[in-house]
């Protein structure tokens, strides 16, 4: 969003050499008015080559992952263009690299030696040290050595990735936070500094109940042991399950009030024996938790899934319809609250996917302009960085 | 030398994992989080005994205050008055029921950041549905997404949505913090835990807005970009249980020059000729066999052992690794530190565990784990910091009720 005079981070100048591992944290900064410039190599950024494309080829995960940009092509075989780079960076208050594409031709040292205020966040696969540090990891292998896939898929499939870039969101929504909150610190202070950033630590630091189960398992009346198999959509406590139900699944829960469910069953007839005093001994949950989902199972397969899903949330219980892309790029809550947001690249003109938060004062916005390569000539004078060092 | 988030005060009404998750990382960045909770809901997750509230609640200090008492609320109004930030992840409306909501309070503290992590945002049909993350996953596609063809009760094994939007939470209040920086005041943040899960498919979303195309799921094969061999592969068993005893391994060849090294290790099967795995575009189109020879191969191998193999010929492979893995065996978290006894051993709770926040400041480092506190235990240290209140009207507030 070039010189935006809404978005909260309007004025804030940050430098785009991010990949796969932390583009999304470049997104989050440029979405809600930063100045993000992203460099790319004449022939354009390799990522515009991600599907899913549109028609005319123009890919949609770049549309998505690169939003809010100003792109300028950069020739880094050329003298002056790695100059210019270097310019840029020196210039800005944030620099998002790591150690593959631009930023291997970014001086980092150089940098801070000309602006002691800037902030570099700098994304590593597994830290700039110890034996897997040169480790390829895209993100299954990302997801493989930081302990998500394990939790994923049951025990009839193998462990399984999550969907799309879920592991490379968490570490670029750190860093993110890492450009951030250094920017905080730099504005009390005066001083920039490095922050460091390994997407291995950023993944396990966010897989529930994985490192509770391995600490606290004697404290956990379910737990079998330091590690819990991947069992499908069963949550660790057992009482979330995606069933069937007549037209789609649905996640059913008693939870957070068992006795709200135990009530409904009653209603319906169909509460068989949970009524029996045995069930409320504290020493027995887990195993009214266990004929409770059964009796349930049985239950929602006779139920209509939509119909299912609203009673149970009239009564303010958490069950979740489990609805397919297509239902959920038409969803009545998103469209109620004006959730899609008009793209456009080239000829293409759509809305998608809109903020995952609303500010009252600072609107989140997606720039509808033209955005593509500005030319090396023109860098310094378009995007009027002076020098403020 | 400081931690960067120092001097922020941060009121604290949240609960369960997004909330307190969001918390968690500004309490790790220095900031003053002070914990709101009471005697009366300081049970199961909300309980400082319990593993989950010990996971997601260091680094805070813990204030009592019971919200059914008049008095406690005309407290809770003057820690307001005072806060750099307010978040709660309470449904739509209680703040409110409680005097505190964001235009009673902006009133009194126009610089306060006033932040409300419902489950679907305010507005809109579903806007009083109740959610937890495995009903967010469900709703956002993100289950439906995440699994092999003809099933939809895979989804994802823990709760990533809580937090990821713990995170989102984190970022939008830091954003909040640079505005008023330089707007002078603060505002209101409005964030539906829907949305973030649904943003995650953005690019998928976008094809089926576009090209009226609904991605199914496809367990480990790449939906879009033809990129084979990409799954995980059965290896030699560390022990006879069921599922935990598995040992596998995941190989990804994102070009053809990692192919043929793949091909080299595996000691140029006679397979490996065949023109079907040639190229990516034709190994992709065959994956399902592909694996199939591929875990054939692997399937007597040391996991760890090939992973290194793998690795140092410049193929992408990783053990997939679990809970035991991380704490034990993993070199990069124990280069790291990452996973740290913390020294203030609780005598009530006993020994706790901290994964480090994974930001590495090298000026600010954040080095500093405080554990997680009982309801009320620092209910004198907080109201004569941010309200200047002796020990002597705490204590009466406490013998009150007021404060527990």
């Amino acid at each position: 969003m070039s010189n935006s005079e809404e978005g909260a981070l309007a004025g804030v100048r940050i430098l785009d050499l991010s990949d796969e591992r932390n583009i999304y944290g470049a997104k989050l900064l440029a979405d809600l008015g930063a100045d993000v410039v992203r460099p790319e190599i004449p022939i354009g950024d390799p990522l515009r080559k991600r599907g899913p494309t549109a028609k005319d080829g123009t890919s949609l995960w770049h549309l998505f992952f690169a939003s809010n940009r100003r792109f300028i092509a950069l020739d880094m075989t050329s003298t002056a263009d790695v100059e210019k780079l270097q310019e840029l960076g020196n210039r800005a208050d944030i620099v998002l690299t790591q150690d593959s594409g631009f930023g291997n031709h970014f001086d980092i040292q150089v940098a801070r030696k000309a602006n002691n205020k800037l902030i570099i966040v700098d994304t590593t696969s597994f830290g700039r040290e110890g034996p897997w540090a040169n480790f390829k990891a895209p993100d299954l292998i990302a997801g493989a050595l930081a302990g998500a896939v394990a939790t994923t898929g049951d025990k009839d499939t193998p462990p399984l990735k999550t969907f799309g870039e879920l592991n490379f969101i968490v570490s670029g929504t750190y860093c993110a936070i890492a450009a951030l909150s250094a920017l905080h610190e730099t504005r009390h202070s005066g001083e920039g500094q490095r922050v460091d950033v390994s997407v291995h630590e950023c993944i396990t630091s966010c897989l529930e109940q994985v490192l509770m189960w391995y600490w606290y398992h004697d404290r956990l009346t379910m737990a079998d042991g330091p590690v819990m198999p991947r069992q499908g959509a069963v949550h660790w406590t057992g009482a979330y399950v995606v069933m069937q139900a007549k037209g789609g699944s649905i996640m059913v829960t008693p939870a957070p009030d068992l006795q709200a469910q135990l009530a409904w069953l009653v209603e319906e007839g169909v509460h068989e024996d949970l009524l029996d005093p045995k069930y409320q001994e504290p020493e027995n949950y887990p195993l009214l938790v266990m004929r409770l989902m059964g009796i349930l199972r049985a239950w929602v397969a006779e139920q209509d899934v939509e119909t299912l899903f609203e009673k149970a949330q009239a009564r303010h219980m958490p069950y979740g319809w489990v609805l397919p892309m297509e239902k959920v790029g038409d969803n009545p809550q998103l469209n109620a609250r004006h959730w899609w947001v008009p793209y456009r690249a080239g000829e293409l003109e759509t809305t998608g996917p809109g903020a995952p938060y609303h500010f009252s004062d600072t609107p989140w916005q997606m720039d509808e302009s033209e955005s593509f390569s500005i030319s090396p000539q023109q860098i310094m004078n378009e995007l009027g960085w002076e020098d403020r060092t | 030398m400081s931690r960067p988030m120092e001097g922020l005060k941060v009121l604290d009404f949240t609960h369960v994992l997004a909330g307190p998750f969001a918390t968690r990382v500004l309490g790790d960045m220095g900031a003053d989080v002070v914990k709101i909770n009471s005697a009366e809901r300081a049970a199961g997750a909300n309980s400082p005994e319990h593993p989950y509230y010990i996971m997601w609640n260091r680094n805070k200090r813990s204030l009592a205050l019971n919200m059914s008492d008049e008095a406690a609320r005309d407290t809770c109004r003057a820690l307001c008055e005072q806060a750099d930030i307010v978040i709660d992840n309470f449904s739509v409306g209680i703040l409110d029921r409680w005097g505190v909501g964001y235009e009673a309070v902006r009133v009194v503290n126009p610089g306060v950041i006033y932040m409300q992590m419902s489950g679907m945002g305010t507005g809109g049909p579903w806007s009083k549905y109740v959610t937890y993350a495995p009903t967010i996953h469900a709703l956002s596609g993100l289950t439906h997404m995440t699994g092999v063809p003809g099933r939809e009760d895979l989804g994802i094994g823990y709760s990533y949505n809580d937090h990821l939007a713990g995170l989102h939470g984190t970022y939008a209040l830091l954003a909040a913090l640079e505005a008023r920086q330089r707007r002078g005041h603060g505002q209101h943040i409005d964030m539906s835990q829907f949305e973030v899960g649904a943003n995650f498919l953005g690019p998928s979303l976008l094809d089926y807005r576009i090209n009226d195309h609904a991605v199914r799921p496809a367990g480990n094969k790449p939906p879009y970009d033809a990129i084979a061999p990409h799954g995980c592969y059965p290896c030699l068993p560390q022990s006879d249980k069921p599922v935990v005893g598995e040992r596998w391994i995941a190989i990804v060849c994102e070009d053809d020059e990692q192919w043929r090294t793949l091909v080299s290790i595996m000691g140029n099967p006679s397979w490996a000729g065949d023109e079907k795995w040639s190229s990516t575009q034709s190994r992709y189109e065959h994956l399902e066999e592909l694996d199939r020879l591929i875990g054939q191969w692997t399937a007597d191998k040391d996991a760890s052992e090939l992973m290194m193999t793998l690795q140092h010929a410049g193929v992408p492979a990783g053990l997939v690794q679990d809970g035991v893995d991380l704490a034990e065996k993993d070199p990069q978290l124990a280069g790291a530190d990452f996973l740290k006894l913390i020294e203030d051993i609780d005598p009530e709770i006993g020994v706790t565990w901290a994964d480090r926040l994974p930001i590495h400041f090298e000026r600010t480092p954040c080095d500093t784990y405080n554990r997680v506190r009982q309801v009320g235990e620092d209910n004198t240290a907080i109201l004569s910091d941010w309200l200047g209140m002796t020990k002597e009207e705490v204590q009466a507030g406490e013998e009150s009720g007021k404060f527990t």
